[in-house]
């Protein structure tokens, strides 16, 4: 089955499917809803019921257009264009799932954004075994360790407990959509009031309905941010204390690059060994490297007599 | 040394300053005297006291041949790795988690591993040694032990912070503390001392540079309150240096603290005959037919590596004295000012600073337009009466330089130029202090020559946090002082600090200063006052 890394996404031209494209599209899997992947309005989506109903929420249709939406829940498979599309769960952020094509005897599986260790929200990854694997490398190369989840939990809320104990308002720096509402889960889940930032919140019905809960607004809590936004805290420096829950807080330079004083290395991507593993499971024939360090892993899997590339699509990089 | 990185990791995830002190002091209670003495010299980032000739000898190759051999990853994925983290004992401390046996590791096994380190001269034995170390301890460990030998643990712990740490865990005045480490230069020997009430016996120590009284910015000449309590000596173009000498071993130390005596073997030899003990404070220049060198001349006498003869003729160097602080083997410190010219004139020495006793405002001013026609920067007041404050920015010397002031900031960020200067990083983002932060101030796009432009390029590459556009703009590790000029000043909201430069321009490359030196939030602040 043909492959084509373009500017615009990943296209499989044999069944004309987009995977996760940037532009609008006739036809386009979706793998999650961060808006770096599910973006733009095509004309056919496929997707899993979580993802589409985020997408739809960032994405809202016009009244005069019209689209298509397939959704598949994990291990359900449709035809496509003499394909069989079959969705596989992704551990990453909620409703993210993988694709496996079967197509004329070939078994393709794109990852989308993934990692192996069970995330705080959301399922787990199943393993697919394929014969071509497109895969994210974020954090590729071997200094990107990371923690487990109890531990990341743990960390969570040791940290917001020490500094509330101290008089400090704890401040947590995650994204909008996956980091920010597990990062809220964990501290109910400790009984640790805290304030939600908008952009965090309004995407926590789409978690409640999974059966996840989230602490009661307080104004002595700790503060839940997007990044960038703790400058503006009517707090004076000396009164609070961030934590950064990230992929990046694996190194030292983290702290200095996201102002954090408490580095948690807790992230919704796949660690080096993690991809290892993921790779390993699949064992495929043909590996393609898509985001991050796409030519080092490349390089570290020819090393090890695996056929693999390094095939680059531009993303933007979130923290 | 596994106790050691989980206090160092609690001292790198606050900002605060006495918790960071507290951090430290809490933990020296709990150890027993020899690790006592072990751990606040590695907590000061060495392995050794600072008069301790004795030298590690493990360069970076060798540390990241180790690396590779228990690793066994290749070169570019190490490279790689290293560009990422920024730090060796990190980067190392990560590439071994997954293979080492992961044992405990205690302060008396690590100095045992220094000291084996330190005796070796083969670097095959230096590099099976780090490789056994890499295999065996846990990666916190491994950490921290590498960052002791590279010597900066990068937790954002002064020197200055340990000894105050010292003060608190034994209930001692942290003055007594500092002023022990200060003369002595023996941070384990002042900290069994301090535990034990014996820090009078902390003797003074030559060959481990002691900390310079500063100057504070003089805006205005006529702001001088009383001008009848002030000297005025020239404010010269040079490297600030502390010139040691003892039985006829001279050393030379810089602002920054690291030894710089085989840059200028001339002063050296200048001084190999003089009597001691004695350490003058003073100011290196380039001095040839009568009168100092311009400052970019001088430079590139600092940037040989090899000092030939040819260099020694082309751009001589002197030792121009001011001040002293030990004498025949006494701490002058505590004595006034005119005490210590006195013994400063005995010593018979070429180059000696002039110091005139100044009567009004008027006179001031002509000494400083005096100072600034022999190609000095200005003037240094120094008030009647006063004490050499070692360490000290205090208001008994004042410093006046140009009528609209210089700023000595740190470049955070670098970006390729245009045309001749597109393959160089030549256009540079700067920033001045605010505590332990660097806040943008302002961008310079002139004032070096290609030389430094060529040779910062380099520094930028290696120092680089953070590439965008392709890797023409760098977010570097803020390492590199630049002194630049403007010409007014105004409130802005584009640059972190709150203020814009007008016209800024690089006067500079200051390779004697470090970040800590830089001008402050508040200096700037101060000068938008006055505009």
């Amino acid at each position: 089955m043909r492959v084509e890394y373009t500017a615009d996404g990943i296209y499989l031209p044999d069944i004309g499917l987009w995977l996760d494209p940037r532009l609008p599209v006739p036809a386009a899997w979706l793998s999650h809803a961060h808006s770096d992947h599910a973006r733009g309005l095509h004309d056919s989506v496929i997707a899993t019921p979580i993802t589409a109903q985020i997408y739809r929420h960032r994405w809202p249709l016009p009244p005069d257009r019209s689209q298509q939406v397939f959704t598949l829940v994990p291990n359900q498979s449709m035809d496509w264009n003499g394909a069989t599309l079959t969705a596989r769960q992704a551990a990453h952020i909620l409703g993210a799932a993988q694709l496996l094509v079967e197509y004329q005897g070939e078994r393709l599986v794109y990852t989308g954004d993934i990692k192996r260790r069970t995330p705080i929200c959301g399922w787990s990854t199943e393993p697919t075994p394929c014969d071509h694997l497109i895969i994210e490398s974020t954090f590729g190369i071997p200094i990107y360790q990371f923690i487990e989840v109890h531990e990341a939990q743990a960390r969570i809320a040791n940290f917001a407990r020490e500094c509330l104990d101290k008089g400090i308002t704890p401040v947590f720096q995650g994204y909008g959509l996956g980091r920010g509402q597990e990062i809220a889960h964990t501290l109910a889940l400790h009984q640790i009031p805290c304030r939600i930032h908008g952009s965090i919140a309004g995407l926590i019905p789409y978690f409640e309905a999974q059966g996840y809960t989230f602490p009661q607004e307080s104004e002595n809590g700790a503060i839940l941010l997007t990044p960038g936004l703790e400058e503006k805290l009517p707090i004076p420096p000396s009164k609070r204390k961030s934590a950064l829950v990230s992929g990046w807080a694996a190194l030292d330079n983290a702290r200095a690059r996201a102002n954090a004083d408490v580095l948690i290395p807790y992230s919704d991507h796949a660690d080096f060994s993690e991809l290892l593993t993921l790779i390993g499971e699949s064992n495929p024939s043909q590996v393609d490297i898509v985001h991050g360090y796409a030519e080092p892993l490349a390089r570290i899997l020819r090393q090890r007599g695996l056929n693999a590339r390094a095939a680059l699509v531009a993303t933007e990089v979130q923290i | 040394m596994d106790q050691l990185a989980a206090v160092a990791e609690r001292v790198a995830a606050t900002s605060s300053r006495n918790e960071k002190i507290a951090h430290v002091a809490n933990y020296l209670k709990t150890l027993d005297d020899v690790d006592l003495a072990r751990a606040v010299l590695y907590l000061s980032g060495s392995p050794h006291a600072a008069t301790d000739p004795r030298k590690l000898t493990v360069g970076y190759a060798t540390l990241r041949a180790a690396l590779e051999e228990v690793t066994k990853w290749d070169p570019e994925t190490l490279s790689l790795c290293y560009r990422e983290v920024g730090d060796s004992g990190e980067t190392i401390a990560h590439l071994c988690r997954p293979i080492t046996k992961a044992e405990p590791l205690s302060l008396g096994r690590a100095e045992e591993y220094f000291e084996l380190l330190q005796q070796t001269r083969l670097t095959r034995i230096k590099i099976d040694l780090l490789a056994t170390i890499f295999q065996t301890y846990t990666a916190p460990a491994i950490k921290f032990f590498v960052k002791t030998i590279t010597g900066n643990l990068r937790i954002g712990l002064q020197e200055k912070m340990v000894e105050e740490a010292v003060a608190q865990a034994a209930g001692r005045d942290a003055e007594a503390v500092r002023a022990a480490n200060n003369r002595s230069g023996n941070i384990a020997r002042v900290a069994l001392a301090a535990r034990h009430d014996q820090l009078q016996t902390i003797e003074a120590a030559l060959f481990h540079p002691l900390d310079f009284m500063l100057a504070q910015p003089l805006d205005n000449i006529v702001d001088l309150a009383d001008p009848t309590e002030w000297y005025a000596e020239d404010k010269f173009d040079g490297i600030r240096s502390q010139l040691h000498v003892a039985n006829g071993k001279v050393k030379l130390y810089t602002r920054g603290l690291d030894e710089t005596t085989d840059a200028f073997p001339e002063i050296i030899l200048a001084f190999t005959n003089m009597p001691g003990p004695v350490i003058l404070d003073g100011e290196i220049l380039s001095f040839k037919d009568g009168r100092a060198l311009p400052f970019h001349q001088f430079q590139q006498r600092i940037a040989r590596k090899k000092v030939t003869q040819k260099t020694i003729n082309e751009i001589p160097v002197v030792f121009l004295a001011y001040d002293i602080l030990m004498h025949r083997g006494e701490l002058v410190f505590d004595q006034p000012i005119e005490h210590r010219r006195a013994l400063l004139e005995c010593l018979n020495l070429s180059q000696l600073s002039v110091q005139i006793a100044v009567e009004n405002h008027a006179q001031v001013e002509d000494l400083f337009l005096a100072a600034r026609a022999r190609g000095n920067e200005g003037l240094v007041l120094k008030k009647r009466g006063s004490l050499y404050e070692s360490g000290r920015r205090g208001a008994n010397w004042l410093k006046v330089k140009r009528p609209f002031a210089t700023l000595d900031v740190v470049v955070t960020a670098a970006e390729q130029g245009h045309g001749r200067r597109a393959g160089v990083l030549s256009d540079v983002t700067f920033a001045v202090r605010d505590g332990d932060r660097f806040l943008n101030i302002g961008k310079a796009y002139s004032g070096l020559t290609d030389e430094e432009i060529k040779q910062l390029t380099k520094i930028f590459r290696a120092g680089a946090i953070e590439r965008y556009a392709g890797g023409r703009v760098q977010l570097v590790k803020p390492e590199v002082v630049l002194e630049v000029a403007f010409d007014g000043m105004q409130k802005s909201p584009r640059h972190k600090s709150g203020y814009a430069l007008r016209f800024p321009r690089i006067i500079r490359w200051r390779q004697d200063k470090t970040p800590a030196d830089i001008d402050t939030l508040a200096r700037v602040r101060e000068l938008f006052e006055k505009v």
